[in-house]
């Protein structure tokens, strides 16, 4: 009797979870857990993007618990049909996915995101941007790093899809570089969603740090010191215009970014509107937590030891913070630039808040000029470049989905 | 370099096949249709904000210069009929002068939202005996879609 007691109960071992941990490789799963507590830590104690990096350091802890079966990474594996078409077997992974694999195709199908930026939309106030639209020229400039980290990447030797899913963590937007990165990157690669997610994720974070030198060193005190009228006030009709004519716009030029924008333009329009106030605050509320949760969990859940223990995550997060620069350096030079023709009527620091990140950024913009003249509010004037952003880093992932193949 | 362009937009980047001047008109590309996006959207936004933005500085004028007139009117009303100033709103006894100044500040902060101008006729107590609170969230949960 003893004997069975003793095989049953080595029986039950071999099949828990700690076991999983002895097995070739199952060290890996134990620093992936350890590093999930570090991003919890960083949530919790640090205040870094807690609605995000919260759900996002669980399912990192989820995914990464042996047998627990919640998310299989070879799943998502394109299978090839005739010469060059491929397709995920969407019917096998309803049928033995687990939970965190049905709610992964909202990722991969290309779903959350564009209801985020829904979300987005509706609690977004374009009226900066309408008052003063150079803005977006701005907000075009700090799109900058998105492309050059491309550069930077293809030097380093990772493939197309994998250039183009790290540059877009330029953008600072983190529905965005999900969006961009779920549709180039397939199993194959050495990186994954979730991966670039957290980089971008925690840079965002980290804007109030990676942004002000950058900003300080190449602006002078006295142009840090310009102070901006006041913008002139924009009626309803501009407003409920805005959304409807970027839509069109956008949409006709780069057809690929016409998800992301036109989600953005009819939250907007919702909110605008005036008339639609329950759906406007759907979309700003419950929509938007709700699909939260999903992203974040499911993006976490991407970060299988196999796919974040390789020299490629170390190189993500490098040239992660690259482009944050460059798209810091561009915006802030755009901005110096306008400084000079408008005869300094344009205090280039509002040219940072081009990177999307709102409203960090223009806060960020905010906090260094108050550092000169503590009576200059740039914030209004910020908001305008940080909205374009968010359009222009929309319009970026358009472009890089329509040359990377995918 | 056009023509490496159009290969480009034609031809789609993939795997490690690709060369260093691929990469350069990645980043040219990219940069200038980012460029030339938004600033067709500059382009629109300060043409249809400059029409606005015309149209309600002529309203503006207008109005002042309505005001004007009926300032003077007024002014010229005055001088004849000196005691007509603006009606008091009828107040019932026991609510404060205060109490009544925050209704008036609120009505017409109401009235500056919708571009109306509201007027303050009379005040007096509710017979309702429910509380104001409940039945706000009476209304809004009873309120039809």
């Amino acid at each position: 009797m003893i004997d069975q007691f003793l095989s049953t109960i080595a029986d039950l071992a071999k099949d828990s979870g700690v076991a999983g941990f002895f097995v070739d490789g199952g060290w890996k799963n134990i620093v992936m857990i350890l590093i999930s507590f570090l991003f919890m830590y960083l949530a919790i104690a640090k205040g870094f993007e807690p609605l995000l990096l919260l759900p996002i350091s669980f399912g990192m802890l989820l995914t990464n618990l042996p047998g627990a079966d919640m998310y299989h990474s070879e799943f998502w594996v394109y299978q090839t049909v005739g010469d060059n078409d491929h397709y995920i077997d969407y019917g096998n992974i309803l049928q033995h996915g687990g939970l965190l694999d049905i709610l992964y195709m909202g990722v991969k199908l290309q779903i959350y995101p564009p209801l985020i930026f829904l979300g987005i939309g509706a609690m977004t106030d374009f009226g900066p941007l309408i008052a003063n639209p150079k803005s977006f020229l701005l907000g075009a400039a700090a799109q900058g790093g998105i492309f050059f980290t491309f550069l930077g990447a293809a030097i380093l030797g990772m493939s197309a899809a994998e250039c183009g899913s790290i540059a877009i963590i330029g953008g600072a937007d983190g529905p965005t570089s999900i969006y961009v990165s779920s549709k180039l990157l397939s199993n194959s690669d050495s990186i994954g969603v979730g991966t670039i997610a957290l980089a971008a994720y925690t840079y965002m974070a980290l804007v109030p740090i990676i942004q002000p030198p950058i900003m300080r060193a190449l602006t002078t005190k006295k142009e840090r010191s310009i102070v901006m009228g006041q913008l002139r006030p924009v009626s309803k009709v501009e407003k409920l215009i805005f959304p409807i004519l970027v839509t069109v716009v956008i949409a006709l030029m780069i057809p690929s970014a016409a998800p992301l924008v036109g989600m953005l333009m009819m939250g907007n329009l919702l909110k605008e509107s005036g008339v639609c106030d329950r759906i406007a605050k759907t979309a700003q509320n419950e929509l938007m937590n709700i699909i939260t949760i999903f992203l974040g969990v499911t993006v976490g859940a991407t970060t299988t030891a196999k796919t974040i223990m390789t020299l490629s995550f170390a190189k993500v997060i490098i040239l992660g913070v690259i482009a944050f620069s460059i798209g810091t350096a561009c915006g802030i030079l755009l901005g110096k630039l306008m400084c000079v023709l408008t005869h300094g009527k344009v205090n280039p620091l509002i040219g940072s808040a081009g990177v999307s990140a709102v409203p960090m950024a223009a806060r960020v913009s905010q906090k260094v000029g108050q550092e000169e003249v503590p009576t200059n509010y740039l914030l209004m004037h910020a908001m305008g470049p940080n909205v374009a952003g968010v359009i222009g880093s929309a319009v970026a992932a358009g472009v890089l989905l329509s040359i990377v193949a995918h | 370099m056009q023509y490496q362009m159009a290969q480009l937009l034609s031809g789609k980047l993939s795997g490690h096949d690709y060369t260093g001047t691929d990469i350069a008109s990645v980043v040219i590309t990219g940069m200038s249709v980012v460029f030339i996006g938004l600033i067709l959207l500059v382009l629109f936004v300060s043409i249809y904000g400059g029409i606005f933005n015309k149209r309600n500085q002529k309203k503006k004028a207008a109005e002042e210069a309505a005001k004007k007139a009926a300032e003077a009117e007024k002014a010229k009303q005055a001088e004849s009929k000196p005691v007509s100033a603006a009606k008091a709103p009828a107040v019932e006894d026991g609510i404060e002068e205060e109490i009544v100044a925050v209704i008036a500040a609120a009505v017409a902060a109401m009235g500056a939202k919708s571009g109306k101008k509201l007027v303050l006729k009379s005040v007096k107590r509710s017979v309702s005996q429910r509380d104001p609170w409940a039945a706000a969230g009476l209304a809004d949960n009873t309120r039809p879609f």
